[in-house]
């Protein structure tokens, strides 16, 4: 006789289960992620897989390709222009992390001052420039810094206007071919601090104000207080906070393209790696060529990324 | 599920319904003054067809109806290319200029996608009817693929009102260096010693007027054959004399860009003296700087040195016939009629020179007597004539698919001269001259890289030389 003989069935017995589709447990799941699956192949996997073909490919339409080997990336490995591109994406990364972030964690810490009065203005005030779009911004930045009639120079010409000859500002200074970093680092300064701004500002939100305190009551400065209970506390999200602008950075190409080319002064000094895998492709018709630049720019940002994920992970483990 | 099987949906009916094209033969062009002039003559010939009427020119008559639609430069460039790469629908005949023209060279000289022409060109005598310049930016490793629409000769435009004043006889300025020694002292107005105007409108940016100069100078960044040339003596010695007018302690030239109206107004103030005009900017002058009327002539282009060439090259269109369009010969036969109906009629030419100021490259039309004709314009002044004279003297250009690079590192090692000639206050033309040297070597080398890398040219071009095949228009005929 069985134990169970007699004994009510619980609610999660098996045998009370309401009788279910035969096909149901094996396949619900695939049909739930077949959106997604659907979407994935079409629109990355079959992509990936055809651009990775055709880097080593020269192609003009699908009527004519020729296999080529790793032509495309030896080439690549010559290509002087490609370093000016790599080099100058690097000033501008470099230029975009070490200015654009430690400026949007100030202001964060300004804006979380205790009692500061009109708190949500300032914020609406720093975000909306992240709200108006490369393309505006880049019109923007494109008349202000314009050589003959542009702000920046009628400005500094008149700020100058009452020094001796030799040391006014000259009219003609041309910002855009010659500092065309600078003028890319200031134009994304001023859309995207206020973005960064409210990630560190949402991050200072959940530091421990009884560790601050008692940070405070042992003695510890402003400064120390920064550096040994603020900083660890937002970590994780300063981490993925760099982690962003560093894709970001490498794949700027919309600011510098409507900066430069659009205004009509194609310009080494401001070519980036998107800009010139964007040129080869599409411009001068090598899909190749371009395919290449963009896998080799693809695995650069997986390296850089693992970099910064296991410096950000060592850190955490140190501080730990 | 459900929003992913509507999605499908949608697109599949957005696929099925018809599209508003027209029935009957379909042109794409991206000049707004072209399709102006090209619709009253396509309206008279679709009554003539709709009606049974013979054309009252004698043309064969069409044989289906005819549309021409505008469309922006960008959209008509994608469109081709997606027709050529991808298959996409596309137009019977696609005016086309010279740049976007280049790109569809790139491949393998049978996918191209237009019909070659060359042989009903010769055959029906067209090359001989028009200056061999006009085909070369439509010829391919000796292949034609379009019927060019004009020449385009330049001038140089001049503020008579200015000159006259002065008493400057322009039949005395020969080469550039008359031009700088007659003409400058017009530059300093209150006799303080510095340049309140500007003899020319130049700049180191203005990679339309750097490339004509180029041209003028016989200097080039591709040869016939299409092997890289950019670093030639020529080509430096240009950059040497255009940093010295921009740059120079002694500069004559001033940046007053065309097409925008700050440029208009340095022009109409006679900020700039002279400028570079081809036959189809005065339309456009007359009608954004209706100030300037009366007060401007045209003269030759002022040669490099005595006896040189008084002209250049400015802008270009084709006409072609995509190879989807004429699958069977009769269908390639109604397409070609409509083309030379339209591009080869007297009716064309003169409404070209009309409306737009611009010169048709058929040399049997030159005669009419509306090139004759004084322009108000212009005080008067017989510039028709004038245009056609030059008209013959017009330098061929490459149609290379990397033209529109080759310029923009010739423009970038400009660039690096003037900055070279700034850092070391040196302005001398020969020392000018060597350094951009080295720049235009740069240039040639990243060019030639390029270049090395399209292997479907390399190969064309080793079977053009095997076959031994012409590559010129000129040794075409």
């Amino acid at each position: 006789m069985s134990l169970t003989a007699g004994v009510p069935a619980s609610p999660l017995d098996p045998r009370r289960r309401a009788p279910r589709s035969r096909l149901q447990p094996r396949w619900a799941p695939w049909v739930f992620l077949t959106p997604f699956l659907l979407t994935f192949v079409i629109f990355t996997a079959y992509p990936l897989v055809q651009s990775l073909r055709l880097s080593f490919e020269q192609t003009f339409g699908p009527g004519a390709s020729e296999f080529v080997g790793t032509r495309n990336y030896a080439a690549l490995l010559r290509d002087p222009l490609f370093y000016t591109a790599l080099k100058n994406t690097a000033w501008y990364t470099l230029g975009s992390l070490l200015v654009q972030l430690p400026l949007a964690l100030l202001l964060a810490m300004l804006l979380e001052t205790p009692g500061l009065r009109g708190r949500n203005i300032f914020r609406v005030l720093l975000f909306t420039p992240a709200l108006v779009g490369v393309v505006f911004a880049a019109m923007i930045f494109a008349v202000i810094l314009d050589r003959k009639t542009g702000l920046l120079n009628q400005s500094l010409v008149l700020a100058t206007s009452w020094l001796p000859q030799t040391l006014r500002w000259d009219p003609e200074f041309e910002w855009l071919p010659r500092h065309a970093i600078a003028a890319m680092v200031i134009a994304s300064l001023w859309m995207w601090v206020g973005f960064n701004m409210v990630y560190f500002s949402a991050a200072l939100q959940n530091v421990r104000r009884d560790l601050v305190e008692a940070a405070t009551v042992d003695g510890a400065g402003p400064i120390l207080r920064f550096w040994h209970v603020t900083l660890p506390a937002i970590r994780p999200v300063a981490s993925f906070v760099v982690l962003l602008s560093l894709i970001g950075s490498l794949q700027i190409f919309e600011l510098p393209y409507l900066l430069l080319d659009v205004a009509g002064r194609p310009d080494d000094r401001g070519l980036t790696v998107i800009m010139y895998l964007y040129r080869s492709g599409f411009d001068a018709g090598d899909l190749g060529y371009a395919s290449a630049i963009g896998w080799v720019l693809g695995l650069l940002l997986i390296a850089l990324s693992l970099v910064e994920r296991f410096l950000a992970r060592g850190e955490a483990e140190g501080g730990a | 599920m459900w929003l992913m099987v509507v999605l499908l949906c949608v697109g599949c009916a957005a696929l099925l319904l018809p599209t508003d094209r027209p029935q009957g033969i379909m042109m794409w062009t991206f000049a707004r003054e072209h399709q102006l002039m090209y619709e009253p003559l396509v309206e008279r010939w679709n009554e003539e067809l709709a009606s049974g009427l013979a054309p009252a020119d004698g043309s064969p008559p069409l044989q289906s109806p005819f549309h021409v639609r505008l469309l922006g430069l960008p959209a008509l460039q994608r469109r081709m290319m997606s027709h050529f790469m991808a298959g996409t629908p596309s137009s019977d005949l696609m005016e086309v200029e010279r740049q976007m023209a280049g790109r569809t060279f790139l491949g393998p000289l049978d996918a191209v996608g237009f019909v070659d022409l060359t042989d009903v060109l010769r055959d029906e005598g067209l090359l001989e009817k028009m200056p061999a310049a006009s085909f070369s930016p439509w010829t391919s490793r000796g292949r034609i693929f379009g019927l060019p629409h004009d020449v385009h000769p330049v001038m140089l435009a001049y503020r008579a009102d200015i000159f006259d004043a002065a008493k400057i006889d322009v039949s005395s300025i020969e080469t550039w260096d008359d031009l700088e020694r007659v003409a400058r002292p017009l530059m300093d107005v209150d006799g303080d010693g510095k340049p309140d105007r500007y003899l020319l409108n130049m700049w180191e940016t203005q990679r339309d007027h750097l490339e004509l100069l180029i041209l003028q100078a016989g200097g080039s960044f591709f040869d016939a054959e299409e092997r890289v040339v950019i670093d030639s003596p020529e080509n430096a010695m240009v950059l040497a004399k255009v940093v010295r007018w921009c740059r120079g302690p002694d500069a004559i030239a001033a940046d007053a860009p065309n097409f925008s109206p700050a440029g208009n107004k340095l022009r109409a103030d006679g900020f700039v003296l002279t400028g570079f005009v081809p036959d189809w900017m005065l339309g456009i002058w007359s009608r954004e700087i209706p100030s300037l009327a009366g007060k401007v002539r045209v003269m030759p282009l002022p040669a490099f040195e005595r006896g040189g060439r008084r002209t250049s090259v400015w802008g270009g269109t084709m006409l072609g016939i995509p190879k989807t369009a004429a699958r069977t010969p009769e269908s390639f036969r109604e397409r070609w009629s409509i083309a030379k109906r339209l591009y080869l009629s007297k009716q064309l030419a003169t409404d070209l020179w009309k409306t737009g100021g611009i010169i048709t490259p058929v040399r049997e039309h030159w005669s009419d007597p509306v090139f004759a004709e004084p322009v108000a314009f212009l005080g008067g002044q017989r510039s028709g004539l004038e245009y056609i004279a030059l008209a013959d003297h017009v330098p061929s250009r490459s149609s290379s698919p990397f033209n529109t690079q080759a310029l923009e590192r010739v423009q970038r090692a400009l660039q690096d001269l003037s900055e070279d000639a700034q850092a070391a206050g040196n302005f001398d033309e020969e020392w000018l001259r060597e350094r951009a040297k080295i720049h235009l070597r740069r240039a040639h080398d990243l060019i030639q890289a390029v270049v090395d890398r399209n292997v479907f040219l390399r190969d064309d071009r080793a079977n053009a030389t095997e076959r031994q095949t012409a590559h010129t228009p000129e040794a075409l005929r």
